[in-house]
């Protein structure tokens, strides 16, 4: 498939579009934050819990720092957990589900065994024992995410894998005597990965909530400012200060909203025939 | 050997690797985490030569890594799901009483969006105009976003603090002791805000598969042919279509029980709700990492359970499956 024609096809789709304006306006507060956050997002003033103004366009939490400042600078955190996570999900993911399926056999009979059962099993607490345990430093929440979500991917590639291998030039290729490594990176890999791209922008929205989750829980990391964590932080004041706890969740929302939609467009772009896409398992 | 046989054998093959899976993970995380076995396995910093001497006898901890990855299954299989010491019990009598209150809350939660799913989907189906149905499949995408903690935060602010209508916390009032029906109605007034996140967080799941599945069974060639010889529109939607359009739903029920539990959890920390999940974030703020994980291993049992009944239940309402 031609690149061009592909990106035409996405920006077609009216998701793609909206999903792709509020990745750019998020992607461009986390880039420059230090020069439109008016402010540091741990400075502390005098203006405890007061109202949004033109100072404080989301107003003051407890501590009276900006809302505004800690959520731009936030963007950075849930921006980096969704690329980091969904990115290394999609890289195990593909290799595993790219040679269980070229492969076969008893190992791909396993494997499929494992990817299926790891699919019922429910990821967000296994994450959460995981960081629970281990400690929790940003680091190891994206690492921990994407080792607990690639079997999806896995799947999905395994299924390309398997109608890629019958199409003719894999085949000419074989005959042609090129190694079997060399045809998985060569031809199956780059041609069968654009539903693992899809369903990635999807995994990047799910890790943003299971960071905002862990960090509302408590168990973020401590050293940064998070989105869930400033949740958690106004649920003592919420009742007297809506805003430090509405601004945080919508910005949440916008994220994951997001790459939903992005997800959407790249599913239209790359199977134009299906209106509506169902959803896989 | 029939169809149906062979399929409930294949799915409850997955659910048993999933047991497998689930408790080999366990065994993994006490093995690899930093510190050794016993302090993570008892949650005390300086555990009694007692405790030391009885862990090491009953998991093998002296042992070969294999011996104790036998011993911790085999401990697991005959039901036995470790003690806490943290609480000092036996960590299925903290477990036992706290399975209700979270299958009431999931349930409920999850059979309100499964029938508000449908029933969206049904309407969208009828709409005429393609406006209607971009306003309730963006309406779903962002509560597909909505984290569950912030809904029901937002929730209890507007019921509770600024409305005053309904309660924040628990599953009874506390200070009136109700008994028999009385109780049961104080359950459901505790019940409407958490029950209510649960649904809304489920809501687009229910919704987008159904919806698609109505779509494709439309296009079916049995709804052509009817339409061709004159069955109402009506007619053929509430016979034929609807019936085949629900059954994807109700896979779709069973499937994401795991998931409801997550959501479930988070919900019942916000809601002080006396549940599984509220004992699982006591569990790790007192570091009791042997309830955490019997907590854990408990919900995989829990949600298999589930999925082979929605397997069973499929075979009854898709007699397709059930015949040859």
């Amino acid at each position: 498939m031609k690149l061009k024609e592909f990106w035409k096809r996405y920006f077609e789709h009216p998701y793609g579009v909206a999903g792709f304006v509020i990745f750019a306006v998020l992607l461009f507060m986390a880039i420059f934050a230090p020069l439109i956050s008016m402010g540091k997002p741990n400075e502390m003033s005098g203006d405890i819990l007061s109202p949004p103004s033109l100072k404080y366009p989301f107003g003051t939490d407890h501590l009276g720092r900006s809302v505004y400042s800690r959520i731009v600078y936030g963007t950075r955190v849930s921006l980096s957990v969704g690329f980091v996570a969904a990115g290394l999900s999609a890289l195990i993911g593909i290799f595993i589900g790219a040679f269980s399926g070229y492969f076969g056999g008893m190992v791909d009979e396993v494997m499929s065994k494992i990817i299926d059962s790891f699919l019922m099993i429910p990821v967000f607490f296994l994450i959460l024992i995981i960081v629970a345990i281990f400690g929790s430093n940003l680091f190891y929440i994206m690492l921990v995410i994407g080792l607990t979500t690639w079997p999806r991917n896995a799947r999905i590639m395994r299924a390309q894998t398997l109608s890629l291998k019958e199409r003719a030039f894999v085949k000419v290729a074989k005959s042609l005597g090129e190694g079997d490594l060399r045809i998985l990176m060569t031809h199956i890999i780059p041609n069968g990965m654009y539903p693992v791209v899809a369903n990635s922008a999807l995994q990047m929205g799910g890790a943003i909530l299971a960071e905002a989750a862990l960090s509302f829980l408590g168990l973020g990391d401590p050293n940064i400012t998070s989105w869930g964590k400033m949740i958690n932080e106004a649920r003592t004041y919420m009742a007297f200060a809506w805003w430090t706890i509405v601004f945080p969740g919508i910005f949440i929302i916008l994220a994951v909203v997001a790459f939903s939609f992005i997800a959407d467009g790249l599913q239209y772009a790359l199977y134009p025939k299906l209106k509506e896409v169902e959803e896989s398992g | 050997m029939g169809n149906f046989t062979r399929y409930l054998i294949r799915r409850i093959t997955a659910v048993l690797v999933m047991i497998f899976l689930v408790m080999s993970l366990n065994f993994f995380i006490i093995h690899a985490a930093p510190g050794d076995p016993v302090t993570i396995m008892t949650g005390l910093e300086n555990p009694s030569k007692e405790i030391i001497e009885t862990l090491k006898k009953k998991y093998g901890l002296d042992k070969p890594l294999v011996v104790q990855y036998i011993k911790y299954f085999s401990n697991l299989l005959k039901g036995n799901l470790g003690y806490s010491y943290v609480y000092d019990q036996p960590t299925w009598h903290l477990i036992r009483e706290r399975i209700f209150p979270t299958l009431v809350l999931t349930l409920t939660g999850s059979v309100v969006a499964f029938i508000l799913g449908i029933y969206l989907a049904i309407w969208v189906s009828h709409l005429r105009q393609r406006f209607g149905e971009t306003i309730v499949s963006t309406v779903n995408y962002i509560l597909y976003a909505t984290p569950s903690f912030w809904l029901a935060l937002i929730l209890i602010l507007i019921f509770s603090s600024k409305l005053k209508i309904l309660p924040t916390s628990g599953m009874y009032d506390l200070r009136a002791s109700y008994h028999g029906f009385r109780k049961f109605l104080d359950l459901l007034r505790h019940l409407i805000l958490p029950a209510g996140t649960l649904a809304l967080i489920q809501l687009p799941i229910f919704y987008r598969v159904t919806r698609t599945s109505i779509i494709q069974s439309e296009k079916e060639e049995y709804v052509t042919t009817l339409t061709a010889i004159g069955v109402s529109k009506e007619k053929l939607f509430k016979k034929y279509v609807l019936k085949n359009a629900i059954l994807p739903t109700v896979t779709i029920f069973g499937i994401t029980l795991g998931f409801s539990i997550t959501g479930a959890v988070l919900v019942e920390i916000v809601f002080a709700w006396p549940g599984m999940g509220r004992l699982m974030f006591d569990a790790i703020f007192r570091r009791d990492y042997q309830l955490l994980l019997g907590i854990y291993f408990l919900m995989a049992v829990l949600i298999s359970i589930a999925m082979i009944i929605t397997d069973i239940l499929i075979a009854i309402l898709d007699p397709r499956i059930r015949i040859t």
